[in-house]
């Protein structure tokens, strides 16, 4: 039978997904993750494990070159991919908001505001869902920059800590969503290897659970 | 915007005679609809949310027309207008492109993209049902593909009775559906949590967790008692057993959370996922009352396959093996004598031989 392959999002959800993983007796080959190279196999040569960026997540698992994915919720709306989400891992909690260094933002009527974010679907959403005019601007990182030297208004932007936020002088006007990491799924793989991806979504379930 | 040549279009005409030839098979008639038609066709054919995928343009009367985004829409017209004098059951088949703009897959998306489809009209659920998952068995299992798919089964009854009973406006029963679609099991469960009276919705969720075989026919049986699903159910289980009769089951899945798709249908629907293809290969399912709308309400029954799925899927396969095949035989009359060449030429060609002409120095 052929392996099953998860798509892992790399940096800051990598460690949990591989530690909750393991927890369910799933192990990436230690001599892989610790080399360069972007994929590994576990020991019994059940799965095989890829490591792209979390926005390329949803477009492996899409694409059915992933049969399952780990990625944030955040990643998950701002694709608008045909996927399932079969569950909430509960991992890697963190806020989608709106933040500024104005905190009368929204009440000041400021004309057409100026919105920096890595979310301009989300973005657009959500100011949408209010009728409030914008122009986002669209970066792929350092977006609390953006705000401090003048390039726009506020900023959408994913906070885990506040920290950073904190330092740059901004302050959370409103959260927009709450993002966990969740397990995701293939259409066809769906189907195809029922027996494996339903055993796998029960064991990391029953996992979620206990941390929750 | 896709090319074919070579082995790979040979392939893929192969794939298109194979399932028409099965169609015709099966006393379907093929039918050609125009690909370019007015758009309030297919907003009455597939109503408003899918038809607005088409590609639109005015004629020079100022009317909307469009790239047909299905085909399904013009066949049920034909078999309202021009058909409707012809004896029932209608038989249909047709191979043809349709055009849309956006999918809700990306991986899905091409705006051209070929369907192999059979419709019968006029005849009601049990025989015409089972005649479409066989037909669509038949072709793919011709194909060699039989090992290497999953039908899906199911039928909308079910979570219509099951909504029903909630008594949802209709944005909550799109929320609902779509939570099942995606096999979002946690909102899902919070979803119906404000419905906490209605124990067989708590079930409900429990049966769309995953595919499954009898079991989750008797499982559903147990768990789901309102009589528009029961009635459902029962339509199913008639189906499952000729399927297991045939020794079909390995092809087949019941899936109670596959609900995606289209909104006209109104009993058993299906999809045909092929390994190696991440998106679906083909669906289908029954819509009695998309005839209605052009003035003739009947029973009808359709499915389509992607030509380009399935093409993809066998091209990546070892069965049918991909470019690099040795070049056909071929006679090669040759010579300088243009007539001479070309006498010799016709002489084979009467005989039903494949030549490739070497006029060298004849230019």
């Amino acid at each position: 039978m052929s392996e099953l392959t998860i798509a892992v999002a790399k940096g800051r959800l990598q460690a949990a997904t591989l530690e909750r993983l393991g927890r369910v007796g799933i192990h990436a080959d230690e001599e892989s993750l610790a080399s360069r190279r972007l994929w590994a196999g576990d020991r019994e040569g059940r799965y095989r494990f890829i490591f792209v960026k979390p926005v390329d997540v949803p477009v492996y698992v899409e694409h059915g070159i992933a049969d399952c994915g780990v990625v944030g919720r955040d990643v998950l709306l701002e694709s608008e991919a045909d996927l399932l989400q079969p569950l909430d891992l509960q991992l890697g909690r963190c806020r989608v908001v709106l933040a500024s260094h104005k905190p009368e933002l929204l009440s000041n009527g400021f004309g057409m505001l100026r919105v920096a974010t890595k979310y301009p679907r989300i973005t657009a959403q959500y100011f949408g869902a209010r009728g409030i005019p914008v122009e986002i601007i669209e970066l792929a990182g350092s977006v609390e920059l953006a705000p401090v030297l003048g390039l726009s208004d506020c900023i959408v932007d994913l906070v885990e800590t506040g920290r950073t936020l904190d330092e740059n002088g901004l302050r959370v006007i409103e959260v927009i969503l709450e993002s966990t990491a969740r397990l995701v799924v293939n259409r066809a793989s769906f189907q195809l290897k029922a027996e494996r991806v339903s055993q796998l979504i029960k064991a990391l379930g029953e996992s979620a659970k206990e941390e929750s | 915007m896709r090319y074919y040549f070579g082995a790979e279009a040979r392939l893929r005409r192969h794939v298109e005679d194979t399932a028409m030839s099965v169609f015709d098979g099966w006393s379907y008639e093929e039918i050609t609809t125009p690909s370019v038609d007015y758009y309030d066709l297919f907003e009455f054919g597939m109503g408003h949310r899918e038809a607005a995928r088409a590609f639109r343009f005015t004629d020079t009367d100022g009317r909307m027309l469009a790239l047909r985004p299905d085909v399904t829409s013009s066949v049920a017209r034909a078999a309202a207008t021009l058909l409707a004098g012809r004896a029932r059951p209608l038989r249909l088949c047709y191979t043809g492109q349709v055009f849309r703009q956006q999918s809700p897959s990306h991986a899905q998306w091409r705006r051209e993209s070929e369907q192999l489809g059979c419709e019968q009209i006029g005849s009601g659920q049990g025989a015409a049902d089972i005649e479409m998952l066989t037909i669509a068995a038949e072709v793919l299992k011709r194909l060699k593909l039989h090992n290497r798919i999953s039908i899906t089964l199911n039928d909308v009854g079910i979570f219509n009775g099951v909504a029903g009973r909630l008594a949802l406006d209709p944005v909550a029963r799109d929320r609902m559906r779509h939570l099942i679609d995606i096999r979002d099991m946690e909102d899902l469960r919070r979803f119906l949590a404000s419905y906490a009276q209605e124990e067989e919705a708590g079930a409900f969720a429990r049966l769309v967790e995953r595919p499954g075989k009898a079991e989750a026919l008797a499982e559903a049986r147990r768990l789901i008692k309102n009589t528009r699903s029961t009635e459902a159910l029962a339509r199913l289980e008639r189906l499952w057993s000729v399927i297991e009769a045939l020794g079909l089951t390995d092809q087949f899945e019941i899936d109670l959370g596959d609900l995606s798709g289209l909104d006209y249908y109104t009993g058993l629907t299906f999809k045909v996922y092929i390994e190696g293809i991440g998106t679906r290969a083909g669906s289908g399912g029954r819509y009695d009352h998309l005839t209605a709308n052009f003035g003739r309400p009947e029973p009808a029954i359709g499915f389509v396959l992607d030509l380009d799925a399935i093409t993809d899927a066998l091209s990546r396969s070892s069965v049918f093996p991909p470019a690099q095949e040795p070049e056909r035989a071929a006679e090669r009359p040759s010579g300088d004598d243009l007539s001479a060449l070309f006498v010799q030429a016709l002489e084979q060609r009467a005989k039903g031989v494949r030549v490739r002409l070497d006029a060298k120095g004849a230019e």
